[in-house]
């Protein structure tokens, strides 16, 4: 007997839906297994400060050069970290770990990615990826929300005091910028109203009479977009990165406004189930690695070493100038207490997430803390 | 039904061939219906059954719900979106782009077909330029088009209006160009004029097959604005589902995905529709592909 046309096809598609959905997703319900931790050489009580110390000019943690030393893992351990581009400064930590040698001292393998946020975050909540040095973006908090088990587990930076990333505005020449006032402005953006940059930009519109929800955003397509569309008037104000800024600044008809919050670091490490859970070994010596890659390079004002400049800029595919042409950031491994609770707060605001988790439920501190040796 | 016999072994090289009528010809009615009975059953069993088996996956748990929604979540969403009045924000905006593009691009496509089709020194004069452009990736033209029109509207219609329009110059041209010179010579012989010849022999000669290119186009439209709306818009279908995916809202993301789908199906049967009611004497072409 003829089988009718259709069930092969429906057969096919069977097999289809079963193996796209083999593997699914960890959930957080499950509790972790919790980790002794004991005092580190050369991390003394400069390696931790109080997470609830949010002044601007809080010196960060800091262990000595060369510390935390290395405990390398006892088989080599593969992992893959994602990140969403390579050639940024932020990722100059990861960059120049791997090319150093920082991360093999810890028998780790490490794969690095070049993925967007919105592409690591499932791939990360299924365990395809072990980790993605990025930011708490509202996918992860809507992540976080689906049960998926997720954690931001390590700082990145905060922004230098000399730095001028941030919102500019367009005001007649000689208006004091704190006069100006934005009301229902056209504001370019490169980033959604999911990116991190939601919770400062909501501070700095906040600060020229108004919100996320009176502005009206309009997405630009590359950096040199917004410079244009600065100068030319097709936006009101846009959001200018690093080094970007450094191409409006002087000229007399834009303004800048205010940037990220000094002292607080807004993005950093997620961790998916493979580090949190499968592979906490693995977990604490990639945080290790990278806290010793700040305390041995990364400290205070490195872009005044013109060699160390040099290879940062070439692990990154960089010219030196386009490093040496802003302020260094300040590296901070640590995670501010409420900054989670803030940019949920935002993307509540700005429409990006329904409601918000618990910092407990969102942040990890227990990884650094055993890197450094800090008990609770 | 045609049958074949060979003659019993001994009896030579003989061979009789036996046509018998099938049932489509001994009851034409009743296996005409029994094709449409086929046709539909498949028509709504196949999806029926897929969708099935996608809820009980995920009720099951064989696929992760919160990375493949079940059918019933994505109705209930976008039904939530819908009485919310979420969803139509976007829904009108892409709407609206697919609907004036099209146009846009149908109105210069057919204009300029119909004099290329009817001209051979305009035809030598810019097939060889359109060619060239046909070939350009439509979406490689967004960053010129937000260049030339700016950060509003014009860039997405633009970028609709010229992708219509090279299906429909094609199929334009070449409609015109296909008009069997017999039909002209019939023409000829019953003395009509320029305007009597295009009236009454090329355009309804043409038209059956410039219809055919305009909802290829319809499809294209809303795949292209889609697209677009990916990489500059902050509303839309495309939009939505590109926020929705950055911001990890399946659920959300899914129902964008259905509604590009819906409005897809929507448009290209307006346009089948009234392409049917244009060309009355033109065959259907589901009818075309069942003979």
């Amino acid at each position: 007997m003829r089988l009718p046309v259709f069930v092969p096809i429906i057969a096919t598609m069977a097999l289809a839906v079963g193996a796209c959905g083999g593997g699914g997703a960890v959930s957080a319900d499950t509790p972790r297994e919790v980790r002794p931790i004991t005092p580190v050489e050369g991390c003394g009580p400069t390696a931790w400060s109080d997470p609830s110390n949010l002044a601007p000019d809080r010196e960060p943690a800091r262990c000595k050069p060369g510390a935390p030393a290395p405990k390398p893992l006892a088989k080599k351990t593969k992992i893959t970290v994602s990140s969403s581009t390579g050639s940024a400064e932020f990722v100059a930590t990861l960059r120049l770990g791997i090319a150093k040698g920082e991360f093999a001292k810890e028998n780790l393998d490490v794969d690095f990615k070049q993925l967007g946020v919105a592409d690591s975050i499932p791939l990360l909540a299924k365990g395809d990826l072990d980790a993605m040095w990025s930011a708490p973006e509202a996918a992860f908090f809507n992540g976080l929300q689906q049960k998926f088990e997720l954690r931001w587990v390590l700082g990145n930076y905060s922004s230098n005091p000399e730095s001028k990333s941030g919102l500019w505005a367009r005001a007649p020449k000689g208006t004091a910028p704190g006069s100006i006032q934005l009301g229902n402005a056209q504001v370019g953006t490169l980033i959604g109203k999911g990116s991190v940059i939601t919770y400062p930009m909501s501070q700095v519109l906040g600060r020229h009479g108004t919100d996320l929800k009176k502005v009206r955003f309009t997405s630009l397509t590359g950096p040199a977009d917004t410079v244009t569309a600065l100068e030319n008037g097709g936006v009101d104000a846009a959001w200018v990165v690093d080094p970007v800024w450094k191409q409006v600044e002087g000229n007399p008809g834009v303004h800048f406004l205010g940037g990220q919050p000094l002292g607080e670091p807004l993005g950093g490490m997620i961790y998916g189930p493979g580090m949190l859970r499968t592979n906490p070994d693995a977990g604490v010596a990639f945080v290790r690695a990278l806290v010793r890659i700040v305390n041995t390079y990364f400290d205070g004002d490195y872009k005044k070493n013109t060699a160390f400049v040099g290879e940062v800029a070439s692990s990154l595919g960089l010219k030196p100038e386009s490093l040496t042409a802003v302020p260094a950031p300040v590296w901070d491994w640590e995670i501010r207490k409420g900054t989670t609770d803030r940019l949920q707060r935002a993307f509540v605001d700005g429409g990006a997430l329904g409601k918000a988790v618990p910092e407990s439920e969102a942040v990890d501190r227990t990884f650094y803390a055993e890197a450094v040796g800090h008990k609770p | 039904m045609t049958e074949q016999r060979a003659l019993p072994k001994g009896q030579g090289e003989e061979r009789i061939i036996v046509r018998e009528p099938g049932p489509a010809e001994r009851s034409p009615a009743s296996a005409a219906a029994r094709r449409r009975t086929l046709e539909l059953g498949l028509a709504i069993t196949v999806p029926v059954v897929l969708i099935g088996l996608w809820q009980t996956a995920s009720d099951q748990g064989w696929i992760d719900a919160r990375l493949y929604p079940s059918p019933t979540t994505i109705v209930a969403n976008g039904w939530d979106l819908a009485l919310d009045g979420k969803l139509w924000p976007d829904v009108w905006a892409t709407t609206r782009r697919v609907v004036l593009g099209f146009l846009l691009g149908t109105g210069i496509g057919v204009l300029l077909g119909l004099v290329m089709g009817t001209s051979r020194t305009v035809r030598a004069a810019l097939e060889p330029l359109l060619d060239a452009l046909y070939v350009v990736p439509k979406l490689a033209l967004l960053p010129i088009f937000l260049n030339m029109f700016g950060l509003g509207e014009g860039p997405q219609l633009a970028l609709v209006a010229a992708t219509v329009f090279f299906f429909v110059w094609i199929s334009t041209m070449s409609a015109f160009l296909a008009v069997p010179e017999g039909y002209r010579e019939a023409g000829t012989v019953f003395g009509a004029g320029r305007w009597q010849m295009f009236r009454h022999v090329l355009l309804p000669g043409a038209l059956p097959q410039i219809l055919v290119g305009t909802r290829i186009a319809a499809g294209v439209s809303v795949l292209v604005i889609v697209a677009s709306e990916f990489v500059a818009a902050t509303e839309g279908l495309g939009y939505l589902i590109f926020n929705s995916r950055a911001l990890f809202q399946n659920d959300v993301m899914y129902v964008g995905i259905v509604c590009v789908a819906v409005l897809g199906v929507i448009f290209s049967e307006i346009i089948r529709f009234l392409g049917r009611r244009l060309t009355p004497w033109a065959p259907d072409d589901r009818d075309r592909v069942r003979t």
